[in-house]
């Protein structure tokens, strides 16, 4: 990813996402001058083909999205202004099965199965574990249809495996920075043998999250770019579960608090996991494939993957 | 971030991948017959084997052609090595020299020991054992034992090595001892010798583990004579080096792919239409092998680089070990695995290798623990 655009993002996401517009965020209210800055920065047409920047860099940004919690639905939002070829004025998102991240808020919505693209349409609102809108979208005018779609599940998929390595990072922070300054016995958690291995563990995870996710993105384009993102959802969702459990405990009681700000990021990776096929369903495509190559060419499938 | 958190991506470059088929073809020839295929590099002892690998130029493949090596990349190396693991190929004769005591001989050896050691290495014929664990050090290497005394023109040692693998069968071993008494600096006074594994003041008695195999030993060594030529590096460095060889012991693929033919052998069994819950413990598993590949081709990247990732190599060695654990524990109770898992079938064969050999993955080359204490070092919390 760009740098300097690395860079910009960190600065608006770091000054601005703070515990205090997550929990506003969660009780419903848009962030609408977070989206403002990011907009006015055009952050949001990053990955668009008018912008410059590439589908890379798209998901450079979620990653850095995710290590901040951002709560706007910037993975549906970039996909479909990409999509779209010109960013649509307002806010633009994706029905998946119907469901919309912010869909409340949106002005049109790509329906990822057709590519049909309506405003004025109804919602029900809802929202996943982790407290971020996903509303039930009906009816509206069509506007347009996308021609296209493409491999927009398998983009929609690397966009969770994004966001998450970059929740995964902030959560290994968190915990570390937490068995830090937390005394008990009369020392720092950190100095204990049995929290420190828990933290390698976590740290191994998130390495491997991270790599795997690299990969994926680095694959955008090429001809096993879906056998990556399987692998990259399949492995970075089963890091979440670990990293979360591992965080939590490390935390103590003080973790499991609404107060704490570890839960913005545990809740998102429990809920991003299962969002656009949980791991089961990924490795189950990836199975299916090296299954029909037969035995003898496994490892030619595995090996040709990153060739 | 942290130090060792950052893998960057690696692409093989071109001269690398060719070598893929070579080896493939090569080892369609070479495979012993009636040879179980095993992807753990400690089992399979074939000199037939490695003779052949070090005529085709693939051992010491990024040794200098003065001694005996091919003065290829770390990737080409890299291929070659999880191509004979992938094949199951019998690699034990060699591995060590190849992997550990040939690379320490270049960094910290004299010229005339890499004359002399090196050329019979990359031809295959002449293989190194690692002499680091004793009877009362295990993971506290500092706290070896073993002593050596400076006489007229050399050393004489006295000690015992434990789980000495294949040191029945190789002709050296590179043996970590005292060479000065302890001291409030641990990890001074110790120095590595090349012993000679059939000279006089050896003996070799063999340690029959779990699996019935008996490929590691116990070297004892009684008034050994090692000559001055023969000291590896600066009497009193032996810390320095034993870590540094660690690097190169800990990250590469015989570290996540032990299992790999227990794995192939159940994608056969399974069929080439599985159902969903079988396809998706194959993605499972391959998703694993897939992100360990990566990672382990970072570390290469950075030792192609001239760098000493420890922290990186200890996280990939960590991960993979616990993912080649999990393979076995994973497909036993899947329908394939008990349906065609029947005694005598490969299948069923290389799921008991695998399993009778896992408790070793997490000792050797660094336990567990002492890995996550590598990596908790690098997260700044020790």
């Amino acid at each position: 990813m760009d740098p300097l655009l690395a860079d910009t993002a960190e600065r608006i996401f770091g000054d601005r996402c703070d515990k205090a517009l997550l929990d506003a965020a969660e009780a419903g209210a848009f962030p609408e001058a977070l989206w403002e800055v990011f907009s006015d920065a055009g952050l949001h047409l990053v990955g668009s083909a008018s912008s410059g920047t590439h589908a890379a860099d798209l998901f450079g940004l979620l990653q850095v999205a995710g290590r901040h919690a951002v709560p706007l639905p910037l993975a549906e939002t970039l996909l479909a202004n990409r999509l779209l070829g010109d960013a649509p004025a307002g806010l633009a998102t994706i029905a998946t099965d119907g469901v919309a991240p912010w869909g409340r808020r949106a002005t049109s919505v790509v329906h990822a199965e057709t590519g049909r693209v309506v405003t004025d349409f109804d919602h029900v609102p809802a929202s996943n574990l982790a407290g971020e809108p996903r509303d039930a979208i009906t009816g509206g005018a069509e506007t347009g249809t996308v021609a296209d779609i493409g491999d927009l599940p398998e983009l929609l998929a690397l966009s969770r495996v994004a966001l998450m390595s970059g929740a995964l990072s902030r959560v290994l922070e968190l915990a570390i920075g937490y068995a830090m300054e937390r005394r008990q016995f009369g020392r720092p958690l950190s100095k204990f043998q049995v929290i420190q291995h828990q933290l390698a563990v976590l740290a191994g995870e998130t390495a491997a999250a991270q790599r795997a996710a690299d990969g994926a993105i680095e694959a955008l384009g090429s001809a096993r770019f879906g056998d990556q993102v399987a692998a990259a959802k399949s492995r970075v969702g089963e890091a979440a579960g670990v990293a979360a459990e591992i965080a939590h405990q490390v935390h103590g009681a003080m973790g499991f608090t609404h107060e704490h700000t570890l839960h913005h990021f545990t809740r998102r990776l429990w809920a991003w996991r299962d969002e656009h096929g949980a791991e089961s369903v990924w490795q189950a495509r990836l199975g299916v494939r090296i299954a029909a190559g037969g035995a003898d060419a496994a490892w030619e499938f595995l090996t040709s993957a990153d060739r | 971030m942290f130090q060792g958190l950052s893998f960057d991506p690696v692409r093989l470059p071109d001269a690398a991948e060719g070598l893929r088929e070579e080896v493939r073809a090569f080892v369609a020839e070479h495979m012993p017959p009636d040879y179980l295929p095993n992807s753990d590099f400690n089992e399979g002892h074939s000199p037939e084997f490695t003779r052949a690998l070090g005529q085709r130029g693939w051992i010491g493949m990024t040794w200098p052609a003065e001694y005996g090596g091919g003065e290829r990349t770390f990737f080409e190396r890299y291929v070659v090595t999880e191509e004979l693991l992938a094949a199951g190929a019998p690699v034990s004769a060699h591995w060590i020299a190849d992997r550990q005591s040939g690379p320490l001989l270049l960094r910290y050896g004299t010229e005339e020991q890499c004359a002399r050691y090196l050329p019979g290495i990359a031809r295959g014929e002449t293989y190194f054992s690692i002499g680091m664990s004793e009877p009362d050090t295990g993971s506290d290497l500092a706290s070896v034992s073993t002593r050596a005394e400076a006489v007229q023109g050399g050393w004489l040692v006295n000690g015992t090595k434990v789980w000495t693998t294949e040191a029945h069968r190789n002709h050296y071993l590179v043996a970590l001892v005292r060479t000065d008494p302890p001291s409030d600096n641990r990890h001074a006074g110790l120095s590595q010798l090349i012993v000679d594994l059939h000279g006089a003041g050896v003996t070799v008695r063999p340690i029959r583990n779990i699996a019935g195999g008996e490929d590691f030993n116990e070297v004892v060594l009684e008034d050994c004579f090692v000559a001055d030529a023969d000291i590896v590096g600066t009497p009193g460095n032996g810390w320095e080096q034993v870590t540094s060889e660690l690097s190169y012991e800990r990250s590469g693929p015989e570290r996540f792919l032990s299992a790999f033919r227990l794995f192939v052998e159940f994608v056969r069994a399974a069929g080439t239409d599985p159902d969903p819950a079988t396809a998706a413990l194959i993605g499972r598993i391959a998703s694993h092998i897939m992100t360990l590949r990566k990672m382990s081709m970072s570390v290469a990247g950075m030792l192609q680089d001239g760098k000493s990732p420890t922290v990186e190599a200890a996280l990939v060695k960590q991960l993979g070990n616990d993912f080649e654990k999990l393979v076995p524990e994973l497909l036993r109770l899947a329908p394939p695995a008990t349906a065609a898992g029947t005694a005598g079938s490969a299948l069923r064969r290389s799921f008991e290798q695998t399993l009778l050999h896992a408790p070793s993955f997490t000792l050797r080359g660094g336990t567990r623990e002492i890995l996550r204490g590598v990596v908790a070092r690098g997260l700044g919390l020790r």
